[in-house]
């Protein structure tokens, strides 16, 4: 980003030769994970999560709509995001720059491969689906907004009531279906420097990295991936990176349960 | 305005919809220094308002050539989530609307904020309602006006807001979402407390000479109650400290 | 504990004249979030960004060159130069850490530097600008317990920017940022060089 964050990096590379962070944590351990859910009320579900310092807002809203042409009996699904600029102070007003629309078809993807809502469930009479809409609003941010977003939206998906169907229209008063989920996933980030490979890469540690990986599971199988920046990944490397998201799954669901059990 | 005919009964026997007298202002509920990367930050609840208001300056001017070499620039943006309202989902982006009220806010903080202190520079107010109710434009003054001086801003006061309608003959102070839809006037107000002075004005509906004094006079009543709240988030930031101290924290 | 007032707040009714506040009507009003001290006629502001003055001692990054002259990222809303020359035998390049002093403002936000040094390696952290003061504190006192009791060097700047080196900056880092948070306090000092002191025994334990 600017150059504070780059004399920052530099400090991060040398720190890495030596095996350390500069928070002290394990190279595969997260920063501390907080999730909360129903932030928001009038929004059909919601959730807001905290990885360290990185705040991201989910917000889930629901609406009576046409099916797309190629899938008439299936609900529609989409995702946004919106790097706010009261995040950080390089962020900027205006249109959706290309890390907010990465961040948020990097969400989608993980979601909607693993088929975590079932869009033909949401199919209400001929010309008549349930359209969902995830927002993602970044509040702060210290780095690893994918993990943090898509435990936001899963979390709040896990946690949307649907609004009643009456007369043609959504009765928003009343909402106490739950959106039917088949799956949940989580995504875990990585990051490498030089041939360190470390999880969870914070604001400082993003600008020490030569390239990002994020892989979303199901626990079992990945549903999606997407490499970042300008560096290169081995074979190898994916390989070892698959496996610990797939154990890294246990916990991030378990994150997610709990939060969406909580009164 | 929305169509009276399907107008719900917004005053029965002295009780508004949702149980107030019409003197009576919503709870309020404050906290500064939500946010880490902003200079200033205030998370507001008034209502069923969610408001989440953040400052950053002064700083840079960017571009460069828009810097007043001879006091700080304020900049403004207001905006509403996407899923903000109850009912469906609303497009991002800057409505007319939302310019508008990011306009006249910024009016507000131009008047008292000294902007000499800190020229060639630019300060940046942001404010998200996250989830609105009726007078989110107050709320958004309110919560803005913490946020500044969380972060440092040299100001004249902090500037509160409340809006104040009318049903029929009766005022009502602090419309929410329902009672703006359907009274016969709303009109927000922004006030310096240490003055009594305007700072914000607004009004469309139908209002009587008498009628705007006396809806003066109940913002600035309810004004006591505001600056209170905006006063205990601030100094509740230090004492929060001072707490942990004393539990060997 | 001292009083802490608020942008509006009555310091007055009669006009006085005190930095940090404003005149209304022949009365004085605090223009700040700050801590009062009535005997000593003084308002500390808690919270905002750098204001240069002359004199300070900052850090910066260099982020051009033209010539002999620097630009500096000093972390403000202005700009800073360092221009070398005859009398300055300095040799920058950009991204080098610098510590300086401030030598003049032009037009209220352009920063002249000068007596500059480079200060390699290490890391730099931000801090609120307003708690630069506890940081440092009376003589030296505070960053100076820091540094020898965590072996490290460290150049505070007076714009909220501050530098640090050696193996245990860690526990330098996070002393200074529980100054950050505590500086409206009492007691700041002791409580400090105890943490330090205990953090310290966990490296001497590990060896």
């Amino acid at each position: 980003m600017g150059v504070f964050e780059e004399i920052k990096g530099n400090y991060v590379k040398e720190l890495i030769t030596k095996g350390l962070r500069e928070d002290k944590r394990g190279m595969m351990d997260y920063r501390n994970i907080k999730i909360v859910k129903d932030f928001i009320f009038h929004a059909e579900g919601s959730s807001i999560v905290d990885i360290g310092s990185t705040k991201v807002l989910a917000g889930i809203k629901m609406q009576v709509g046409t099916p797309m042409e190629d899938t008439p009996t299936d609900g529609n699904f989409t995702v946004s995001a919106e790097l706010l600029p009261l995040a950080h102070a390089e962020f900027e007003s205006g249109p959706p720059s290309p890390e907010s629309i990465e961040l948020a078809r990097v969400v989608d993807r993980g979601i909607r491969a693993a088929n975590c809502i079932d869009l033909s469930k949401l199919f209400i009479e001929e010309g008549k689906v349930w359209e969902v809409y995830a927002d993602i609003y970044v509040l702060n941010y210290d780095g690893n907004l994918f993990d943090a977003s898509t435990l936001a939206v899963m979390t709040a998906l896990k946690n949307t009531k649907m609004p009643k169907y009456e007369n043609g229209k959504a009765v928003y008063e009343e909402r106490t279906t739950p959106l039917p989920i088949n799956a949940v996933v989580a995504s875990t980030t990585f990051g490498k420097i030089g041939s360190t490979l470390l999880l969870d890469p914070n604001i400082n540690e993003e600008a020490a990295l030569d390239a990002r990986l994020t892989i979303t599971t199901d626990g079992k199988r990945v549903r999606a991936m997407q490499k970042g920046l300008d560096g290169s990944i081995a074979d190898s490397e994916l390989d070892n990176l698959v496996d610990i998201s797939i154990m890294k799954y246990k916990e991030l669901n378990e994150k997610i349960e709990n939060a969406v059990k909580e009164e | 305005m929305a169509n009276k005919a399907n107008a719900p009964k917004l005053l029965v026997d002295g009780k508004r919809i949702d149980g107030r007298t019409t003197n009576q202002l919503r709870p309020i509920k404050i906290t500064a220094g939500v946010l880490e990367n902003a200079d200033g930050s205030a998370l507001l609840k008034w209502g069923n308002n969610i408001v989440l208001a953040a400052v950053f300056g002064p700083q840079e001017s960017t571009p460069r050539h828009t810097a007043d070499p001879v006091k700080a620039t304020v900049k403004c943006r207001y905006s509403m989530a996407p899923f903000s309202s109850m009912g469906e989902h609303n497009r991002s982006g800057p409505n007319r609307r939302a310019i508008e009220i990011s306009k006249v806010t910024k009016e507000v903080f131009e008047n008292v904020i000294f902007l000499n202190d800190f020229p060639g520079s630019e300060i940046n107010i942001f404010i998200e309602i996250l989830q609105s109710d009726g007078g989110t434009r107050a709320a958004g003054i309110t919560a803005a006006a913490v946020a500044l001086a969380n972060a440092g801003i040299h100001m004249k006061d902090i500037v509160y807001a409340v809006s104040v309608g009318k049903v029929g003959d009766d005022l009502l102070l602090d419309l929410n979402m329902i009672e703006d839809n359907y009274s016969d006037c709303d009109m927000p107000m922004a006030i310096s407390p240490r003055n009594g002075e305007l700072l914000l004005l607004q009004m469309d509906g139908n209002i009587t000479r008498e009628e705007i004094q006396k809806a003066i006079q109940m913002a600035k009543d309810a004004g006591k109650i505001i600056s209170a709240a905006q006063q205990e988030a601030l100094l509740k930031v230090y004492k929060n400290v001072e707490k942990e101290i004393e539990n060997g924290v | 504990m001292k009083n802490i007032i608020l942008p509006g707040a009555l310091i007055s009714e009669t006009p006085i004249k005190m930095e940090n506040t404003y005149l209304d009507n022949g009365k004085t009003f605090s223009k700040v979030i700050g801590l009062y001290d009535p005997e000593k006629k003084q308002i500390i502001p808690l919270e905002g960004n750098w204001l240069p003055k002359v004199n300070d001692i900052v850090v910066g990054i260099v982020t051009s060159s033209k010539g002999s002259v620097y630009e500096v990222e000093l972390f403000f809303f202005g700009r800073g130069l360092l221009i070398g020359g005859k009398f300055e035998d300095i040799k920058f390049k950009t991204g080098d850490v610098i510590e300086a002093k401030v030598k003049d403002i032009e037009d209220n936000k352009t920063v002249i530097l000068w007596d500059a040094r480079a200060l390699r390696g290490g890391t730099l952290l931000s801090v609120k600008p307003t708690k630069v003061p506890r940081i440092v504190g009376r003589n030296n006192t505070m960053v100076e317990q820091i540094a020898r009791i965590t072996k490290s060097s460290i150049v505070v700047g007076t714009n909220g920017i501050i530098w640090l080196r050696g193996e245990f900056i860690g526990v330098a880092t996070t002393a200074i940022k529980k100054i950050e948070r505590e500086a409206h306090t009492e007691g700041l000092t002791d409580r400090i060089k105890n943490m330090l002191e205990n953090e310290m025994l966990k490296f001497d334990k590990q060896v």
